[in-house]
Formats: structure tokens, C-alpha cells, sequence
């Protein structure tokens, strides 16, 4: 049974782990996002409409747009999600009992940090699940990457945090400053073979332009190596570092400096920022989309 | 004593067979109508096969101009969008769709009292303002900032190539009745007499041809 996407935005929560660590990135990019929650109440922020008839008929469009599979928003959001639940190590029930039990450095022992190769597919692939996901949803061609580079560009809100949730938590976090150059020479010495057998990319391989693995490897290397200089300007232009990172993250999460590779694992299990923010991106133009129709 | 032993250890059970029960009912929303009617086996198309691909539309949008930026949104069969920025601030959408998908959407312009560069226009709740080309393509201006009001709109609406947009060969979805009058604050729009595209290479829908007799205005 298809999702329903005025409850999947209603759940959206509105604080836990991803709300606050998404938030922790608002010295970076202040006052980008505003954790908007609730499918009315997306509406009434994103028209500026207060008629409630005229509400209703928003709402009522844009239902009908995400169930209309061919529209593409339902494989997006389904994007979004999995490689989110895919990127994690171990379930989030497993991680919810620890969780108010355990000091941060208690709970350490129980995981093990991933392979740098892992957390370097890791980020690619969700960099080519953003660019995917986000063609689908504005509906720019899943292989034009030079229209995605344009968007990129005005990225803003909740599709700006989620980058900057990427490559602070997927990039900077686990592999360092020099992130961007050090996957980009990674992927590109990889085969075929080194993704197939990893989780995220497993998890969403079927929407990857490409019609087996080196191609979609390839598509990959290609995605990266056009988003890497956006990337490069966005840390050196947002002052994003580790130690700044790691300042704002101690706030909540206890005991985390010192404890890097763990700290990437840690937020890889708990923190589902791509789930999170593109839920809000697709709720987002989908009330765009159906304001303007009806 | 035992009836209150009983009770009280009764009382859990009830307390968690009362919220089992609730939990599996979802609260009821004012959207579970059309998420009924649209889903399912058999449940109908949200956008119609005949619309036109949204990228027809992206040759009728004003260009950048002056201290405004038209940026590309968004482009779906049947609908085009594009951000309207000053400096730094979103202060408008602008957007063409077809209204095949969603004839509702045209029958509001039938009875439009008002015209823009001599189309039937209309203001839909507080941030819009839209017009209807050829009794099928909807173009609308959507206020994003409290300094972007009904006149800017209606300035911009007029900014859109509405005549090559015109042109397109779509059979109308409704046919809106000859406007009476114009009102302000578009009085000082071009009135219905400039509607009919000059080129005469394309055939025009009936609806947009002028009615020959004279049509009644207002008394003064």
C-alpha cells in the first residue's frame, strides 16, 4: 500500500538525534533551516496561504500528485529513505535501548567504526542519491548533471542543511578536511566488485543511471567529481572544520572528540538526515507544484 | 479486597488492550478522501497523457531583468515553475500548467470579471493571481514576500510571451464568457481587443476570437 504523504510529513519529529544534529550545522548556515513539520502546516509556510478552503485544495493536489507513481515523487522518497536505513550498521531498535542507558563512550563499545572504503562509497552514494532523487523531483532528467549543477546552486532551506549534513557528517567527520579529494582518488581506483558487496549502494542500485555495476560505478565517479568543486567552495566558504563540528556535536553528544571513526558510525546509525530533510524537500515542491495548478 | 486485587491487575491489561486498539486507527484526516480516491487499483492519472511537456512551457517565461532573477524550479508534464529573486529574497513563483490534468482549475476563469493583457484573470486566496490562455493554460504569479503584492503580480503576469503561448495547438478545457468589464487595478491592462495573435499560420481556438457584435459595458 502506497505511503501517505500528508502522515509521513505530519511524522516528521521535531526534535531526537537528527533534528538536533541537523540543527548543530546552523553555525555554518545560519538561519538556513527551519525544521518545518506537519503537512498543513507545510502548506501554510510555503503559499503564505491562510484560507483554509484554499488549503484543503493544496493539499488535496498535492496527494493526489505523490500518488500518481509516474510523477516520480514516491521513488524519490523512497530514495531518501533507504539510503539512509541502508548507511546504517545496525538497527535503530538496537541503538533505541541504548540510547538514555549508556554515556556515548559506554554505548562505543558496542560498535565498530567503518572502513574508510565504506564511508567513502557511503558518501558517494548519497551524493548520487541526491542528485537522482532531486531530478526526480524537479523533474530535470536523472543523467543531467550539468542541470543538477545549476539547482545545486540555489540550493537553500531544508536541500542546503542536507548537504552540508553530507559533507560534514559523511565527508569531513569520518575521512577529514581533505575529504573530497581523498574519495574522489578512492572511488576512482575502485571496481565494480568493491561497491556491489556495500549496503547503501546495494540498497538503492535499481535507481542508479546505468545498466550494471561499472556503469553505475562510473556514474558515480562522474557525479562526484562535478559536485566536488561546489563541495570544496562550500566548507572553505562556510568555515566548516572538524574541531567546529565536533564543538557544536559535544553539545549533545557525549564524550565524542577523540572518538572520530566512531563518531562517523555513531551518526550513520542514528542520525537519518537524508529521510529527514528530503521528505521536507519533496513536501516542499509538491505544494509548490500543486498551489500553482489547481 | 479480591474484586480490588482483581482490578488491579486488570487494570494494565485494559490500559493496553485501550491503546493497541487506538494505535492501529490512524487519526482521521481531512485528506483521507482523496487519498482513497486516488490510489488503488484503477485510480486515476494525476496528470493527463494529452498535457504538454512541461518544457514547452520554458520558452514563455520572462526573462531576467533589472534587479530580478528568473531562475528555473521546477518542470513536470504539464507544468513549469520558476523562482522569482530579488538580491537574495524569493519574492514570487512563477508558473505555467495545463489544465487538462485538473479542468477545476480552468472553470474558475469562466465568470473572470477582470482581464489581463486581454485574458480572463482571476486572484485565488491571498498570494495569487492567475489568467487562462486559450480556455486551457493556466499562468500564474505567487507572491513568497509581503512586498510583492496583486500589482506586481498582475505586472509580471504580463511579462510572460502570452501570445506565443497562444499558440499553442491544445483544444480548450472550458471556454470562459466575455469578460464585462475590467476593474482596477488591472484597468490599465490592455483590454480584449488585443487577444487574438496576429500570426495567422496557426489555427486560433474559437474561444479566443472576439464575439462580433458589440458586448454591453457598464453605464459611465
Amino acid at each position: 500500500m502506497s505511503k501517505k504523504i500528508y502522515e509521513v510529513v505530519d511524522k516528521l519529529p521535531k526534535g531526537g538525534l537528527t533534528v538536533r544534529a541537523l540543527k548543530s550545522l546552523d553555525t555554518f548556515v545560519p538561519g538556513q533551516w527551519d525544521n518545518l513539520v506537519g503537512f498543513d502546516n507545510t502548506i501554510k509556510v510555503v503559499t503564505g496561504e491562510t484560507d483554509e478552503a484554499m488549503i484543503q485544495a493544496i493539499g488535496e493536489r498535492a496527494v493526489a500528485l505523490f500518488n500518481d507513481k509516474k510523477q516520480g515523487y514516491q521513488t524519490a522518497l523512497w530514495l531518501y529513505e533507504t539510503v539512509d536505513s541502508a548507511s546504517g550498521l545496525l538497527g535503530t531498535a538496537a541503538l533505541a535501548n541504548r540510547i538514555g542507558q549508556d554515556t556515548f563512550l559506554g554505548f562505543l563499545k558496542n560498535i565498530s567504526p567503518k572502513p574508510e572504503q565504506a564511508q567513502t562509497i557511503d558518501l558517494a552514494v548519497k551524493l548520487v542519491t541526491e542528485v537522482v532523487a532531486f531530478c526526480k523531483i524537479s523533474g530535470i532528467p536523472g543523467d543531467s548533471l550539468g542541470d543538477f549543477l545549476t539547482a545545486l546552486g540555489d540550493y537553500s532551506s531544508e536541500s542546503l542543511i542536507r548537504m552540508a549534513a553530507l559533507v560534514s557528517f559523511d565527508g569531513i567527520i569520518p575521512l577529514g578536511a581533505e575529504f573530497s579529494t581523498k574519495a574522489l582518488n578512492a572511488i576512482k581506483g575502485m571496481s565494480p566488485s568493491d561497491i556491489e558487496s556495500n549496503q547503501t549502494f546495494k540498497g538503492i542500485k535499481n535507481e542508479i543511471p546505468g545498466n550494471d555495476s561499472k556503469s553505475k560505478l562510473s556514474f558515480m565517479t562522474e557525479s562526484f567529481e562535478s559536485t566536488k568543486g561546489w563541495m570544496d567552495k562550500f566548507v572553505a566558504d562556510k568555515g566548516i572544520t572538524q574541531s567546529g563540528l565536533l564543538d557544536n556535536l559535544g553539545g549533545f553528544i557525549e564524550g565524542s572528540r577523540g572518538k572520530l571513526d566512531y563518531l562517523g558510525a555513531f551518526l550513520d546509525m542514528s542520525v537519518k538526515y537524508y529521510e529527514h530533510t528530503g521528505t521536507q524537500t519533496l513536501a516542499r515542491r509538491l505544494i509548490e507544484r500543486a498551489v500553482a495548478e489547481i | 479486597m479480591t474484586l480490588t486485587r482483581w482490578l488491579k491487575r486488570l487494570a494494565p491489561l485494559v490500559l493496553c488492550f485501550a491503546l493497541l486498539v487506538t494505535s492501529c486507527s490512524s487519526t482521521p484526516s481531512r485528506y483521507d478522501q482523496v487519498q482513497k480516491d486516488t490510489t488503488g487499483f484503477r485510480s486515476p492519472a494525476a496528470v493527463d497523457k494529452k498535457a504538454e511537456k512541461g518544457g514547452t512551457f520554458n520558452q514563455f517565461f520572462p526573462a531576467s531583468q533589472g534587479d530580478y532573477q528568473v531562475i528555473p524550479y521546477q518542470e513536470k508534464k504539464g507544468f513549469a515553475e520558476y523562482k522569482l529573486k530579488r538580491g537574495d529574497t524569493t519574492v514570487a513563483m512563477l508558473t505555467i500548467n495545463d489544465t487538462i490534468s485538473l479542468p477545476v482549475a480552468a472553470e474558475k476563469y469562466v465568470d473572470a470579471t477582470e482581464l489581463v493583457s486581454g485574458y480572463p484573470s482571476v486572484g485565488q486566496g491571498t498570494t495569487a493571481t492567475g489568467l487562462l490562455v486559450n480556455g486551457r493554460y493556466q499562468v500564474k504569479v505567487l507572491s513568497r514576500d509581503s512586498s510583492f503584492g496583486k500589482a506586481e503580480r498582475v505586472d509580471w503576469l504580463q511579462k510572460f510571451d502570452l501570445q506565443g503561448l497562444s499558440q499553442l495547438q491544445g483544444k480548450a478545457v472550458v471556454r470562459p464568457k466575455q469578460p464585462a468589464a475590467t476593474a482596477s487595478p488591472q484597468s490599465d491592462a490592455p483590454v480584449a481587443t488585443d487577444t487574438v495573435p496576429a500570426k495567422p499560420r496557426f489555427k486560433l481556438p474559437k474561444v479566443q476570437v472576439p464575439a462580433p457584435e458589440p458586448t454591453l459595458q457598464p453605464a459611465g
